[in-house]
């Protein structure tokens, strides 16, 4: 049997073939091509727009703008997946460079690109805010005039938020656990640092592609998204239709990493659609792709106090996200960061307060590693921070420190099956840890090392639901709704199908996400699919076993409890002779596929104003260790030796679950040493891959390695995103120790390395 | 504006019509329905599109189709013989040396091109050879690995 094992993707060949299929692959007879118009201000009233010039190119079918759109009876302009905030085309605002004021659906792209260049929009340009903390301070320029009586209309609504109304906060999550005035002034030392990450861009290698078309009333929408359902169920609200009426479609993905989580250009492309009658699809330019989504710009301050023994008595957090001009899933990521930043640590006085905050850049949302990464780069380099303060070594300061198994974390919930100090040590012993620390190598060369381990939660409370079929051939289908975007998502389903039901996973159909078809699932995202789709699929094929059991034990008039399952078909145990395959007992049913329904949820979720509950129904736990070189002239960094250890409980596919260590280690390098979107007063600077560099063979570390830990009969574990976050904080405790001075801010360009050596010289002289 | 061009596509002869402004990508993609000429950047910089021509790899995305006129042209399209995978496909699945994929035809394009030009390349060859195709994913540490076995089983005769 496959689980457990390292096989290759059941889709391998299609995929070296080249012949694999994605969305900006997808056509259809009579589709129009769509053009966006973008503000070329941060902030502005649209006093007027001249479309004449455009609808005179040729092949121009359509310009619409927001005029258009509020004409148009019984739509909803205006859509989001927690906070309804973002107009499908601009109303009368505009609020960031990129925004979306006019769109173009032409007979080519060429002729759509060419005519969206000739719209011409006169703005009264409006005061502007870009920094999150310049954003809540008194009289600055608000984004939205969020309302009490409606802070979140509609359904698209997950979970409490906390809009602060009257500000440009659109979320404020706290914790309170025990009383950190008190745990302050029991401790022997309290210290306090500001930590800063930049945005950055997911640069999925295939941008954003989706194609609507409507047919009777109904609108079928295929596209690359992470989340069918959710767009599903978005599209329904913006066209006032039922849900039963839109159909999304999801072929497999070029890359995501979080950038096609949540509605980005379906509504617009099905706005093109609705107005021009015909098929409109819609593929982002990669300089769009940069303003488009992004990863939260943050700011935290951390205070912490201490005991002389290691022991930390509090925990004070003020994190500010920056969301930019569209709340997208900011403020559940202001959430999720707000408890991933307390850290896997025994700490009995919490206070945290984690502001979501709208400003006039490109909208943030989900990214890979989902607000861990911004939360580890602090509260990681924080502990490094106490343990030198304490002179305490780092990683004995965290192990005793560290949550066990049964402990309480600072949302109240218990913790089980808890792996944090095995990862720790595992990363730490990988790079030689019990070795010097830091060593100078002459010419200005140092090499040091460095630590981190962090906590991420996984969407609670959600749920997946999965059919597993067979039909009269004898072949075995997996119908599920979690989406390919290059994880394996169809190996792993294949296998875990294929192993209850004893046949070989390469012969297992995984049907693709179809609302129309595949049973609801909660989305593919915080690595949650692997565990609750999973348990989806086995539900489902154990059903399916049971059924095809007792069907046989009819026919060879034997007890189901004799029976077996093996290459495809039902046989008396230990009597391979009589044997009847699965077709024929489908076949003897009466039916053309015998069909049966698996569904796996969990159960959770917090108090917004307190913290206190569920965050995670189980908690994906990794460690990172690094060995950095510093050339102290230059300021460049080099890092020679990356280790993550990552907690999988089993692994199903060990060539996958692999890949996701190797993946999420070089994804977290660009991080830690050179990824970050550049501003000039709102406006991008370096939105293309010449100037914005992500990384490539030549930036790989001179090593990587990886652990995956396993535990007998525990439960399966995603393992999509934790190895990231413990990369940039690692290689930035590294730098620290190299240096001697602590850098604060991502990324540790040499430019900010030196600046942090000078500093510190200065000091001294 | 248009143009007539005659290319040798995979082995085969085609005569085509391209606008002069019209991208290789553009002609292959769109008017050739080759879909596994991909693009990311747009400005030759991700290596996503690229293609053989001549035998020599490039960014389909920068170069106006008018000017392959009399070219050999390769894309993956053209690698495998039938259901016969090319001994870099064999060893990318061998190695599963890619996750999402979308870059992988021009990475396998690029090693082929690699493997004509130098059969026994180091890691480090391989890596400074390769580094104009990026990999989101970061299969990489895979990619190297299959290369060099690619390059073992060529050398053994392997195609």
């Amino acid at each position: 049997m496959s689980v457990g094992q390292a096989v290759p993707m059941i889709d391998a060949v299609e995929r070296v073939t080249g012949r694999i299929r994605f969305s900006q692959d997808v056509r259809v007879l009579g589709m129009l091509h769509a053009a966006a118009v973008r503000s070329v201000v941060p902030h502005g009233r649209i006093v007027r727009i001249d479309t004449a010039a455009a609808l005179q190119v040729p092949g121009v079918v359509a310009v619409v703008t927001g005029e258009d759109l509020r004409r148009l009876p019984g739509l909803r302009p205006v859509y989001g997946p927690q906070i309804e905030d973002q107009p499908v085309v601009a109303l009368d605002r505009v609020r960031y460079v990129g925004d979306i004021v006019a769109l173009v659906a032409a007979e080519t792209p060429r002729a759509a690109q060419e005519a969206a260049a000739l719209v011409a929009v006169e703005y009264e340009e409006l005061p502007a805010v870009f920094d999150p903390l310049e954003a809540l301070e008194p009289g600055a320029p608000l984004l939205h005039e969020l309302e009490p009586e409606r802070p979140h209309e509609g359904t698209a609504l997950y979970f409490g938020i906390r809009p602060q109304f009257g500000t440009n906060c659109c979320n404020l999550f706290r914790i309170r656990r025990g009383e950190v005035a008190r745990g302050f002034a029991e401790a022997d030392l309290v210290i306090e640092e500001t930590f800063r990450t930049p945005a950055i861009q997911h640069v999925a290698m295939e941008p954003h592609a989706a194609l609507a078309l409507w047919e009777d009333g109904r609108l079928t929408v295929w596209s690359g998204t992470q989340t069918p359902f959710n767009t599903r169920q978005i599209l329904a609200a913006i066209f006032g239709l039922p849900v039963e009426r839109v159909r999304v479609i999801v072929p497999p993905m070029g890359g995501s990493y979080g950038c096609k989580v949540f509605p980005r250009i379906e509504p617009q492309a099905a706005l093109l659609a609705y107005v021009t009658g015909r098929p409109v699809k819609f593929v982002l330019r990669r300089d769009e792709e940069f303003v488009t989504l992004t990863r939260h710009a943050t700011v935290v301050t951390i205070r912490l106090g201490l005991k002389r023994d290691g022991r930390i008595t509090a925990k004070e957090v003020r994190a500010y996200w920056n969301t930019g001009a569209y709340a997208d899933c900011g403020p559940d990521v202001a959430r999720k960061g707000g408890f991933g930043i307390v850290g896997p640590y025994r700490i009995p006085n919490v206070a945290v307060d984690s502001r979501c905050v709208y400003t006039n850049l490109p909208p943030a949302g989900a990214f890979r590693g989902y607000a861990v990464t911004q939360a580890a780069w602090a509260s990681e380099s924080m502990m490094d921070i106490a343990a030198d303060a304490l002179g305490l070594d780092p990683l004995e300061f965290r192990l005793r420190n560290l949550l066990r198994d049964g402990e309480t974390f600072a949302t109240g919930e218990t913790l089980h099956d808890v792996h944090f100090a095995e990862c720790l040590e595992l990363a730490a012993a990988a790079i030689g840890w019990e070795g010097p620390l830091r060593r100078e190598l002459g010419d200005g060369r140092v090499r040091a090392k460095g630590l981190a381990v962090v906590m991420k939660g996984m969407t609670t409370p959600s749920r997946s639901e999965a059919k597993v079929g067979v039909d009269r051939s004898g072949r075995v289908s997996v119908y599920s709704s979690t989406v390919e975007l290059g994880q394996g998502a169809r190996t792993v389903l294949a296998q875990l199908a294929a192993e209850v039901l004893g046949v070989p996973y390469q012969e297992v159909r995984v049907v693709d996400p179809d609302t129309a078809r595949t049973p609801f699932d909660n989305r593919t995202t915080s690595s949650r699919s692997t565990y609750m789709m999973g348990n989806a699929v086995r539900q489902a094929a154990l059903a399916l076993r049971e059924r095809l059991l007792r069907i046989a034990a009819e026919r060879l008039e034997v007890e189901p409890a004799d029976l077996e399952l093996a290459d495809g078909s039902v046989r008396v145990a230990g009597a391979p002779a009589a044997a009847i395959g699965f077709g024929v007992l489908v076949e003897a049913s009466g039916q053309e596929e015998l069909v049966e329904l698996g569904e796996f949820h969990n159960q959770g979720g917090l108090d917004p104003d307190t913290g206190q509950g569920i965050a995670s129904s189980h908690w994906h736990q990794g460690a990172g260790a690094v060995e950095i070189e510093v050339d102290s002239r230059t300021g460049k960094v080099t890092i020679l030796h990356a280790h993550a250890s990552v907690y999988a409980g089993q692994v199903v596919n060990r060539l996958t679950a692999e890949l996701q260590n190797l993946g999420n280690i070089v994804f977290g390098v660009g991080s830690a040493l050179f990824e970050e979107l550049v501003y000039d007063r709102g406006q991008l600077v370096n939105p293309n891959l010449s100037d914005y560099l992500i990384p490539s063979f030549l930036d790989l570390p001179e090593r990587m390695t990886h652990d995956l830990l396993e535990r007998p009969g525990a439960e399966v574990h995603g393992l999509g995103e934790t190895a990231l976050p413990v990369i940039p904080a690692a290689v930035g405790n590294a730098v620290a120790r190299a240096i001697g001075a602590r850098v604060t801010e991502l990324p540790l360009t040499p430019e900010r390395v030196l600046r942090a050596i000078r500093a510190r010289g200065g000091e001294r002289g | 504006m248009e143009q007539s061009i005659t290319i040798e596509l995979n082995g085969e002869r085609r005569a085509l019509t391209v606008r002069t402004d019209a991208t290789l990508l553009e002609v292959l993609r769109d008017g050739c329905g080759l879909l596994s000429v991909r693009e990311t950047c747009g400005i030759g910089i991700c290596g996503a599109c690229t293609v053989l021509v001549d035998g020599v790899p490039i960014s389909s995305c920068l170069l106006l189709a008018p000017l392959a006129d009399g070219c050999r042209i390769t894309t993956i399209e053209g690698l495998s013989r039938g259901d016969e995978l090319h001994p870099v496909q064999q060893a990318f699945i061998e190695q599963m040396a890619f996750q999402c994929s979308y870059c992988t035809p021009g990475m396998v394009l690029s090693a082929v091109a690699l493997l004509a030009e130098h059969p026994e390349p180091s890691p480090e060859e391989i890596a400074e050879y390769l580094a104009g195709n990026l990999c989101r994913c970061g299969s990489y540490p895979r990619i190297l690995a299959a290369v060099s076995d690619a390059a073992r089983s060529l050398r053994q005769g392997g195609a």
